[in-house]
Protein backbone atom coordinates (compact mmCIF):
# COMPACT_ATOMS: atom_id res chain seq x y z
CA UNK A 1 0.00 0.00 0.00
CA UNK A 2 1.22 3.42 -0.95
CA UNK A 3 -0.34 6.65 0.32
CA UNK A 4 0.57 10.24 -1.77
CA UNK A 5 1.26 12.52 0.78
CA UNK A 6 0.03 16.27 0.09
CA UNK A 7 3.39 17.39 0.92
CA UNK A 8 6.15 14.66 0.35
CA UNK A 9 4.69 12.72 -2.79
CA UNK A 10 4.31 9.34 -2.91
CA UNK A 11 5.44 7.05 -0.38
CA UNK A 12 5.64 3.75 0.93
CA UNK A 13 3.20 2.11 3.78
CA UNK A 14 6.07 1.95 7.06
CA UNK A 15 6.57 5.59 6.85
CA UNK A 16 2.90 5.93 8.07
CA UNK A 17 1.31 5.38 11.23
CA UNK A 18 -2.55 4.87 10.98
CA UNK A 19 -4.62 6.62 13.83
CA UNK A 20 -8.27 5.65 13.93
CA UNK A 21 -11.24 6.78 12.67
CA UNK A 22 -11.15 10.62 11.31
CA UNK A 23 -15.23 10.89 11.65
CA UNK A 24 -15.44 11.45 15.59
CA UNK A 25 -15.88 15.04 16.59
CA UNK A 26 -14.93 16.33 20.35
CA UNK A 27 -18.24 17.23 22.08
CA UNK A 28 -19.27 20.64 23.74
CA UNK A 29 -17.97 20.94 27.48
CA UNK A 30 -21.26 20.38 28.67
CA UNK A 31 -22.32 17.56 26.30
CA UNK A 32 -23.99 14.62 28.33
CA UNK A 33 -22.36 11.73 29.19
CA UNK A 34 -23.76 9.45 26.68
CA UNK A 35 -22.40 11.93 23.87
CA UNK A 36 -18.80 11.86 25.63
CA UNK A 37 -19.19 8.12 25.72
CA UNK A 38 -19.88 7.68 22.55
CA UNK A 39 -17.40 9.93 21.35
CA UNK A 40 -14.23 8.72 23.34
CA UNK A 41 -15.16 4.27 22.90
CA UNK A 42 -17.31 3.50 19.93
CA UNK A 43 -16.47 3.28 16.32
CA UNK A 44 -17.89 2.15 13.53
CA UNK A 45 -16.50 -1.06 12.32
CA UNK A 46 -16.87 -0.08 8.56
CA UNK A 47 -16.41 -2.95 5.74
CA UNK A 48 -16.32 0.12 2.53
CA UNK A 49 -15.18 3.55 2.28
CA UNK A 50 -13.62 4.91 5.37
CA UNK A 51 -12.13 8.27 6.31
CA UNK A 52 -8.86 7.66 8.72
CA UNK A 53 -6.51 9.86 9.87
CA UNK A 54 -2.63 9.12 9.22
CA UNK A 55 0.20 10.64 10.45
CA UNK A 56 3.44 10.73 7.92
CA UNK A 57 6.13 10.58 10.65
CA UNK A 58 8.95 8.41 8.73
CA UNK A 59 8.06 11.83 6.32
CA UNK A 60 7.35 15.72 6.98
CA UNK A 61 5.51 14.27 10.27
CA UNK A 62 1.97 16.04 9.13
CA UNK A 63 -1.11 14.51 9.97
CA UNK A 64 -3.43 13.11 7.35
CA UNK A 65 -7.25 12.93 6.01
CA UNK A 66 -7.15 9.51 3.90
CA UNK A 67 -10.12 8.27 2.39
CA UNK A 68 -9.77 4.69 2.19
CA UNK A 69 -11.95 1.28 1.44
CA UNK A 70 -11.26 -0.79 3.72
CA UNK A 71 -11.68 -3.76 1.86
CA UNK A 72 -9.90 -3.10 -1.36
CA UNK A 73 -7.38 -0.76 0.41
CA UNK A 74 -8.14 1.37 -1.95
CA UNK A 75 -7.04 5.21 -1.71
CA UNK A 76 -9.26 7.43 -3.21
CA UNK A 77 -8.11 10.77 -1.22
CA UNK A 78 -5.48 12.40 0.67
CA UNK A 79 -5.55 15.43 2.52
CA UNK A 80 -3.71 17.57 5.00
CA UNK A 81 -5.49 17.37 8.09
CA UNK A 82 -6.80 20.51 10.04
CA UNK A 83 -3.44 22.97 10.80
CA UNK A 84 -0.80 20.58 9.10
CA UNK A 85 0.81 23.57 7.23
CA UNK A 86 -0.77 26.09 4.33
CA UNK A 87 1.50 24.96 1.26
CA UNK A 88 1.02 21.64 -0.17
CA UNK A 89 3.34 20.48 -2.79
CA UNK A 90 1.68 17.91 -4.69
CA UNK A 91 -1.44 20.73 -5.78
CA UNK B 1 38.43 14.34 41.76
CA UNK B 2 39.29 13.06 38.48
CA UNK B 3 39.35 16.60 35.82
CA UNK B 4 37.09 16.26 33.35
CA UNK B 5 37.09 18.75 29.89
CA UNK B 6 33.92 18.97 27.62
CA UNK B 7 35.43 17.90 24.19
CA UNK B 8 32.98 18.27 21.70
CA UNK B 9 33.26 15.25 19.59
CA UNK B 10 30.72 13.91 16.76
CA UNK B 11 28.56 11.57 16.93
CA UNK B 12 30.36 9.50 14.81
CA UNK B 13 34.02 9.50 16.58
CA UNK B 14 34.13 6.16 17.09
CA UNK B 15 32.28 4.47 14.18
CA UNK B 16 33.91 6.53 11.66
CA UNK B 17 37.80 5.32 10.65
CA UNK B 18 39.10 7.43 7.69
CA UNK B 19 40.31 4.98 4.67
CA UNK B 20 39.48 2.34 2.28
CA UNK B 21 36.58 -0.45 3.13
CA UNK B 22 35.12 -3.18 1.83
CA UNK B 23 35.67 -4.04 -1.70
CA UNK B 24 39.76 -3.54 -2.81
CA UNK B 25 40.17 -1.22 -5.97
CA UNK B 26 38.92 2.01 -7.04
CA UNK B 27 36.06 2.72 -4.22
CA UNK B 28 32.75 2.92 -5.89
CA UNK B 29 30.83 4.99 -3.28
CA UNK B 30 32.55 7.88 -0.71
CA UNK B 31 31.34 8.94 2.59
CA UNK B 32 32.41 12.07 4.43
CA UNK B 33 31.28 12.81 7.55
CA UNK B 34 30.82 17.13 7.10
CA UNK B 35 31.82 18.32 10.92
CA UNK B 36 31.09 21.61 12.28
CA UNK B 37 28.14 23.32 10.84
CA UNK B 38 24.98 25.54 11.97
CA UNK B 39 21.55 24.33 11.38
CA UNK B 40 18.69 25.78 12.46
CA UNK B 41 15.11 24.47 11.86
CA UNK B 42 13.11 27.10 10.84
CA UNK B 43 9.16 26.94 11.34
CA UNK B 44 5.98 29.05 10.89
CA UNK B 45 3.69 30.08 13.55
CA UNK B 46 0.39 29.30 13.22
CA UNK B 47 -0.96 31.49 10.68
CA UNK B 48 2.07 33.34 10.05
CA UNK B 49 3.40 30.97 6.75
CA UNK B 50 3.39 34.49 4.38
CA UNK B 51 5.27 36.47 6.86
CA UNK B 52 8.28 33.75 6.95
CA UNK B 53 7.99 33.42 3.29
CA UNK B 54 8.55 37.11 3.54
CA UNK B 55 11.30 37.11 6.11
CA UNK B 56 13.23 34.38 4.45
CA UNK B 57 13.02 36.29 1.32
CA UNK B 58 14.72 39.41 3.08
CA UNK B 59 16.83 37.58 4.72
CA UNK B 60 18.89 35.33 1.82
CA UNK B 61 17.26 37.05 -1.05
CA UNK B 62 16.07 33.45 -2.51
CA UNK B 63 12.73 32.21 -1.60
CA UNK B 64 12.57 29.79 1.01
CA UNK B 65 11.75 26.07 -0.39
CA UNK B 66 7.76 25.53 -0.33
CA UNK B 67 8.09 22.16 -1.56
CA UNK B 68 10.98 19.23 -1.29
CA UNK B 69 13.43 21.23 -2.59
CA UNK B 70 17.19 22.47 -1.41
CA UNK B 71 18.01 25.90 -2.14
CA UNK B 72 21.61 27.37 -2.29
CA UNK B 73 22.09 30.71 -1.51
CA UNK B 74 25.85 32.50 -0.99
CA UNK B 75 26.64 31.47 2.14
CA UNK B 76 23.82 28.64 2.87
CA UNK B 77 21.52 25.80 1.73
CA UNK B 78 17.91 26.19 2.83
CA UNK B 79 16.63 22.37 2.69
CA UNK B 80 12.64 21.95 3.02
CA UNK B 81 12.09 19.40 6.16
CA UNK B 82 8.46 19.62 5.79
CA UNK B 83 5.46 22.26 5.44
CA UNK B 84 6.01 25.70 6.14
CA UNK B 85 9.20 24.84 7.44
CA UNK B 86 12.94 24.42 6.68
CA UNK B 87 16.26 23.55 7.67
CA UNK B 88 18.83 26.14 7.27
CA UNK B 89 22.44 25.15 6.97
CA UNK B 90 25.73 27.04 7.07
CA UNK B 91 28.82 27.48 8.68
CA UNK B 92 31.11 30.33 10.60
CA UNK B 93 28.38 31.44 12.81
CA UNK B 94 26.78 34.06 10.19
CA UNK B 95 23.60 32.08 10.28
CA UNK B 96 23.77 30.64 13.67
CA UNK B 97 20.66 30.93 15.70
CA UNK B 98 21.27 34.02 17.40
CA UNK B 99 21.83 35.82 13.95
CA UNK B 100 18.66 34.32 12.35
CA UNK B 101 16.63 35.45 16.00
CA UNK B 102 15.76 38.77 15.11
CA UNK B 103 14.80 38.87 11.24
CA UNK B 104 12.34 35.39 12.18
CA UNK B 105 11.13 36.78 15.41
CA UNK B 106 6.94 37.08 15.00
CA UNK B 107 7.28 34.63 12.36
CA UNK B 108 9.25 31.55 12.60
CA UNK B 109 9.97 29.09 16.09
CA UNK B 110 13.94 28.58 16.06
CA UNK B 111 15.70 25.11 17.07
CA UNK B 112 18.80 24.53 17.16
CA UNK B 113 20.23 21.67 15.15
CA UNK B 114 24.22 22.07 15.07
CA UNK B 115 25.03 19.27 17.07
CA UNK B 116 21.47 17.53 17.04
CA UNK B 117 22.42 15.65 13.43
CA UNK B 118 24.82 14.22 11.94
CA UNK B 119 25.84 15.05 7.76
CA UNK B 120 26.69 12.19 5.91
CA UNK B 121 27.86 13.16 1.93
CA UNK B 122 26.98 9.83 0.17
CA UNK B 123 29.01 10.42 -3.62
CA UNK B 124 31.09 8.01 -5.88
CA UNK B 125 30.05 5.63 -9.14
CA UNK B 126 27.38 3.45 -7.22
CA UNK B 127 26.31 6.21 -4.79
CA UNK B 128 22.94 6.02 -5.90
CA UNK B 129 22.72 2.01 -6.38
CA UNK B 130 24.28 1.67 -2.76
CA UNK B 131 21.48 4.37 -1.20
CA UNK B 132 18.59 2.37 -3.39
CA UNK B 133 19.21 -0.75 -0.91
CA UNK B 134 18.29 1.95 2.15
CA UNK B 135 15.45 4.17 0.42
CA UNK B 136 12.62 3.95 -1.47
CA UNK B 137 13.05 7.16 -2.78
CA UNK B 138 13.30 7.01 -6.83
CA UNK B 139 16.91 8.63 -7.19
CA UNK B 140 17.45 8.23 -10.48
CA UNK B 141 18.69 11.19 -12.46
CA UNK B 142 14.96 11.95 -13.91
CA UNK B 143 12.83 11.62 -11.28
CA UNK B 144 15.68 13.34 -8.17
CA UNK B 145 17.26 15.95 -9.89
CA UNK B 146 19.81 18.39 -8.45
CA UNK B 147 18.21 20.17 -5.43
CA UNK B 148 15.57 17.70 -4.93
CA UNK B 149 15.14 16.50 -1.45
CA UNK B 150 13.01 15.05 0.55
CA UNK B 151 11.90 13.91 4.56
CA UNK B 152 11.97 10.00 4.65
CA UNK B 153 13.07 7.19 6.30
CA UNK B 154 15.97 5.14 5.90
CA UNK B 155 16.62 1.53 7.70
CA UNK B 156 13.48 2.55 9.85
CA UNK B 157 15.67 6.11 10.69
CA UNK B 158 14.03 9.84 10.14
CA UNK B 159 16.32 11.36 7.53
CA UNK B 160 16.43 14.42 5.54
CA UNK B 161 17.47 13.57 2.41
CA UNK B 162 19.05 16.17 -0.91
CA UNK B 163 20.83 16.17 -3.71
CA UNK B 164 23.67 18.62 -3.57
CA UNK B 165 25.86 20.00 -6.83
CA UNK B 166 27.52 17.06 -9.26
CA UNK B 167 31.37 16.77 -7.99
CA UNK B 168 33.34 14.99 -10.88
CA UNK B 169 29.83 14.79 -12.91
CA UNK B 170 28.92 12.52 -10.13
CA UNK B 171 25.71 12.65 -8.10
CA UNK B 172 26.16 14.15 -4.23
CA UNK B 173 23.64 13.15 -1.90
CA UNK B 174 23.36 14.51 1.45
CA UNK B 175 21.82 12.70 4.80
CA UNK B 176 20.77 14.38 7.67
CA UNK B 177 20.43 12.25 10.70
CA UNK B 178 19.80 12.09 14.52
CA UNK B 179 23.01 12.27 16.10
CA UNK B 180 21.70 9.74 18.46
CA UNK B 181 20.48 7.02 15.37
CA UNK B 182 24.28 8.21 13.04
CA UNK B 183 26.26 5.29 14.42
CA UNK B 184 22.87 2.46 13.25
CA UNK B 185 22.58 4.38 10.18
CA UNK B 186 26.48 4.83 9.23
CA UNK B 187 27.14 0.94 9.67
CA UNK B 188 23.86 0.02 7.50
CA UNK B 189 25.59 2.03 4.88
CA UNK B 190 28.83 0.63 5.62
CA UNK B 191 27.13 -2.65 5.01
CA UNK B 192 25.72 -1.75 2.00
CA UNK B 193 28.59 0.47 0.48
CA UNK B 194 30.97 -2.67 1.07
CA UNK B 195 30.40 -4.75 -2.46
CA UNK B 196 31.23 -1.36 -3.82
CA UNK B 197 34.58 -0.69 -1.65
CA UNK B 198 34.35 2.57 -0.03
CA UNK B 199 36.49 5.45 0.99
CA UNK B 200 35.76 7.23 4.07
CA UNK B 201 36.41 10.34 5.62
CA UNK B 202 35.23 13.67 7.39
CA UNK B 203 35.42 16.72 6.43
CA UNK B 204 34.76 20.81 7.97
CA UNK B 205 33.74 21.52 4.10
CA UNK B 206 30.15 22.09 3.58
CA UNK B 207 29.56 20.49 -0.39
ZN1 LIG C 1 4.60 13.85 4.12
Amino acid sequence: MRITCPFCGERELGEFTYLGDAKPVRPAADAGEDVVYDYVYLRDNIAGVMSENWYHGGGCRAWLKVTRNTLTHEISAVEAAAGAGARQASK
Amino acid sequence: MAEFSWDIRSPLDRALVAGPYGARGDAGVALTEIRNFDLVQVMARRGKAAELAKAAKDRFSVAAPEMPKAVGTADATLIWSGPDQFFVLSKGGKHSIGALAPPFAGSASLSDQSHARVLISVSGAKARAMLAKLSSIDLHADAFAIGAAAATSMDHTSVTLWRGNDRDGLAVFNVLVFATFAESLWHTMLDSAAEYGVAINHSEELA
